[in-house]
């Protein structure tokens, strides 16, 4: 029981992940996300292997449908998985196992595929693409971030007599650079996509600072005055 | 100000990462680990090209010391760094340049490197050490949870003002994979080490269950009912 986002930004060609699960921790099991290159998670019954796998395939240059197949003929399980791939230019491939629980399917968009399993039915796939496209002028992060709360919204995890909680959330976006731009996290929280809304909203505060901190040292002031500033504005 | 434990473990081979800091979100700057390669974190003034270049100088053969050489003569604002660098065999190097503020130290052990920045003292660094090396007959994970834990309980990090608090922790392994073992953060919170500590044994509850369901999909129990056994099992031992 996850529901998933992958998406790219057209302007700017950031690519991103957006998911919220049951399971807890889910994004310390996100590693298939590379600029340049794609972005590829496998969830339900995950095969820890397939995201790293996934992505060395599309840096050989193979594209989504074929590294879908490739995936298929490695694995003896992989009716059990429910995989997306998405390579930098936005081609997509999409596997929801006949093995995966509860309602599971997957629904592909330009420029993002929305997945997930043990859901309470196909309009939480409808929630999350409805997310992402809101506003397709926003920052990656942000559009991620409404899509799975678009997703959230329409009933998210459970089925007709029961709701699961999201546990755990996190969202990823890669730029050019070989490290994440936003990476923003919730492990294990009841309530975890509006914790990881607050987790983002405030990181968003901080991120021009820590990043001009870093490129800028003998500049930077430092991060408790920083801190009261922000605290005066607010005020 | 920042306090962290990089080490590999003599007894699985594996690299791990512990850190908390006044910073929120610090997980998003530990991507510095790779498996037979070994582990790395740049830190203080962050340059966020070194973690990934420092594991492919590693990957390639250069020794930690000669990869912080590396990284000197790559970066003109390197006396704001604090680096730590260590290899699949456990050999480990760091740096803790000047120009990081307030108390700013290492310390290089048997296989781990203690370090930190904007720190109470350099008993805090000393404390990490011993924290970690405390507790060898823990599993890795707990080792490095335990060093941080006792950078906090040594006072921590210290700014203008007096204490700051740990806002953002996590605490990193990898071994044979290309994927993290464990990849567990707290990104914002006011006691982000104690909260660390509640979500690693509560996910430590869980590792094994996540890790069979997908190795075996056929035989997996669905999630709602190992939390309904794992709930009985808990209530059962009160």
């Amino acid at each position: 029981m996850t529901y998933s986002i992958i998406g790219r930004c057209a302007r700017t060609g950031r690519l991103g992940l957006g998911i919220t699960t049951f399971s807890l921790a889910v994004g310390g099991r996100c590693e298939g996300i590379a600029a340049g290159i794609g972005v590829c998670k496998t969830q339900a019954f995950p095969n820890r292997t397939n995201d790293p796998l996934g992505i060395k395939l599309l840096a050989e240059g193979f594209m989504p449908a074929r590294v879908m197949e490739m995936f298929a003929a490695n694995d003896s399980e992989h009716d059990y998985r429910q995989i997306a791939v998405m390579d930098r230019d936005g081609r997509i491939a999409a596997h929801t196992g006949a093995g995966t629980r509860g309602w599971s399917g997957h629904q592909i968009d330009a420029d993002c595929v929305a997945f997930g399993n043990g859901l309470v039915g196909p309009q939480v796939l409808a929630g999350l693409i409805a997310g992402f496209k809101t506003r397709p002028d926003d920052a990656l992060e942000y559009r991620l971030m409404r899509a799975i709360e678009g997703g959230r919204d329409a009933g998210g995890q459970g089925n007709a007599t029961t709701h699961k909680p999201e546990r755990s959330a996190a969202i990823k976006v890669v730029d050019r650079l070989d490290y994440p731009d936003i990476d923003v996290r919730v492990d294990v929280h009841p309530t975890a996509v509006a914790e990881l809304r607050r987790v983002l909203e405030e990181f968003k505060l901080y991120e021009e600072f820590y990043r001009e901190r870093g490129r800028n040292p003998s500049k930077a002031i430092p991060q408790d005055v920083f801190v009261a500033n922000l605290k005066a504005r607010r005020a | 100000m920042t306090f962290t434990i990089v080490a590999r473990c003599s007894r699985s081979g594996q690299v791990g990462i512990g850190i908390a800091t006044y910073s929120i979100g610090v997980g998003l700057y530990c991507n510095g680990l790779r498996s037979n390669a070994g582990a790395t974190m740049t830190q203080a003034f962050v340059n966020q090209g070194n973690n990934s270049l420092a594991l492919r100088l590693l990957a390639k053969g250069f020794t930690p010391a000669r990869v912080l050489d590396e990284l000197a003569a790559n970066d003109p604002d390197f006396e704001y760094r604090q680096i730590a660098v260590i290899d699949r065999q456990g050999n480990a190097a760091a740096y803790s340049g000047p120009k990081t503020r307030g108390y700013s130290g290492h310390k290089v052990g048997e296989g781990y490197v203690a370090m930190g920045n904007v720190l109470a003292g350099h008993h805090v660094v000393e404390a990490i050490a011993a924290g970690y090396e405390a507790h060898a007959g823990e599993s890795f994970e707990r080792r490095l949870l335990r060093a941080i834990e006792a950078g906090r309980d040594a006072g921590g990090q210290v700014g203008n003002d007096g204490h700051l608090t740990e806002r953002s922790a996590g605490i990193f392994v990898y071994g044979a994979y290309d994927h993290a073992e464990l990849d567990l953060r707290v990104d914002l919170h006011d006691k982000a080490v104690d909260e660390l500590r509640r979500a690693f044994e509560e996910y430590e509850l869980y590792r094994g269950y996540y890790r069979d369901r997908g190795k075996n999909p056929r035989d997996a129990v669905p999630q709602d009912v190992f939390v309904a056994g794992l709930k009985q099992h808990q209530e059962a031992a009160q």
